[in-house]
């Protein structure tokens, strides 16, 4: 039996990563763009969204990095 | 006939659209103001919890220790969502969800297969109702997990607040980290199912309408018809495939959001 290891390094990461970067570069644009969003509408400006969007995406180069990068 | 005949112009062709997804209502239904209503689509979903019910029930019922029949087809099916899923991405302590992840798959597997069951020829997870569901499932699932695991404060502070990291770097990580975990996670698990079950469904569509369209115009888009009816066979085996592979990508993932929310991370 496959599974008779006591404590196997859980596999099955490959496809989880892969996901896991496409989420959270998502995630960063949503999040920061959104509040970027949120600014411009309040404060009247239209550039925030960019500016918003931009901070997302180096946030989660940065996440995916510290988090993938080492191994 | 006195205008020139084009194979294209020639009235009877739609091409089938979006519009493949929407049923009438069979029986109206509405409960203070929500519209409970039945149309096929329920209809075939009854069908279906009906069928993974009637498959578990039956294929264990008298179950032998050689197993034979049905009770062979679904312990390989419990065999492979224990040993390749819960064993391979959660480990041992993975073995509790097994009962959820199998029932998942089976559900979902079986849900896409109507896509190329006659005579339904209809997959249940195109229409967003159900992958929304089931992904919302998975997300109270492994949020639940992942509190009575590490407890509440533990779980959200390990989760929003990456360990390892200078403070400041948080004002800017944590949004991300909120929308990724329980915003991205379910609605690209129920996107990823819908779109694909979607556009499996439009393909098949079009290439059998198209068949049958080209068979019938009795000139040389006869020819193409044969062929184009001889690739759509073709086709249904390769939706086979993408149910099959769609059901077992949900519910890895539904299991990798397990695990993660099992262990902080480190």
């Amino acid at each position: 039996m496959s599974d008779s290891g006591p404590e196997r390094e859980p596999s099955g990461r490959g496809a989880e990563m892969v996901w896991s970067i496409i989420g959270t570069l998502v995630a960063g644009v949503l999040a920061w763009g959104g509040i970027g969003w949120l600014l411009d509408r309040w404060l009247g400006t239209r550039f925030l969204v960019a500016v918003g969007v931009l901070v997302g995406m180096a946030g989660a180069f940065y996440l995916i990095i510290k988090r993938y990068g080492a191994s | 006939m006195s205008a020139p005949t084009l194979p294209l112009a020639r009235e009877g062709f739609h091409a089938p659209s979006i519009e493949e997804f929407e049923w009438p209502t069979i029986v109206d239904i509405h409960v203070f103001g929500i519209d409970l209503s039945i149309n096929r689509v329920v209809l075939q979903m009854f069908l279906v919890v009906l069928l993974v019910w009637g498959l578990f029930f039956f294929g264990f019922r008298k179950p032998k220790l050689v197993p034979f029949g049905l009770q062979n087809v679904m312990e390989s099916v419990v065999d492979f969502v224990r040993n390749q899923i819960a064993l391979e991405v959660i480990g041992r302590d993975g073995l509790r969800f097994v009962p959820y992840l199998t029932t998942l798959f089976c559900f979902v597997f079986l849900a896409n297969v109507g896509g190329i069951t006659p005579p339904v020829f209809f997959p249940l997870t195109g229409r967003m109702a159900l992958p929304a569901i089931m992904a919302i499932c998975s997300l109270l699932l492994f949020i639940s997990v992942g509190i009575s695991q590490q407890g509440f404060g533990t779980y959200f502070r390990n989760t929003l607040f990456p360990p390892g990291m200078p403070w400041p770097i948080y004002i800017l990580l944590t949004p991300i980290e909120l929308i990724s975990t329980f915003i991205v996670r379910p609605v690209t698990l129920a996107i990823r199912l819908l779109a694909n079950m979607i556009a499996g469904h439009l393909i098949l569509s079009v290439f059998f309408v198209a068949s049958g369209y080209m068979l019938t115009s009795m000139n040389i888009s006869t020819v193409f018809g044969v062929g184009a009816l001889i690739f759509s066979v073709a086709l249904i085996a390769f939706e086979l495939f993408v149910a099959g592979l769609q059901a077992y990508v949900f519910t890895i993932l539904s299991a990798v959001y397990i695990a993660g929310a099992m262990e902080p991370e480190h």
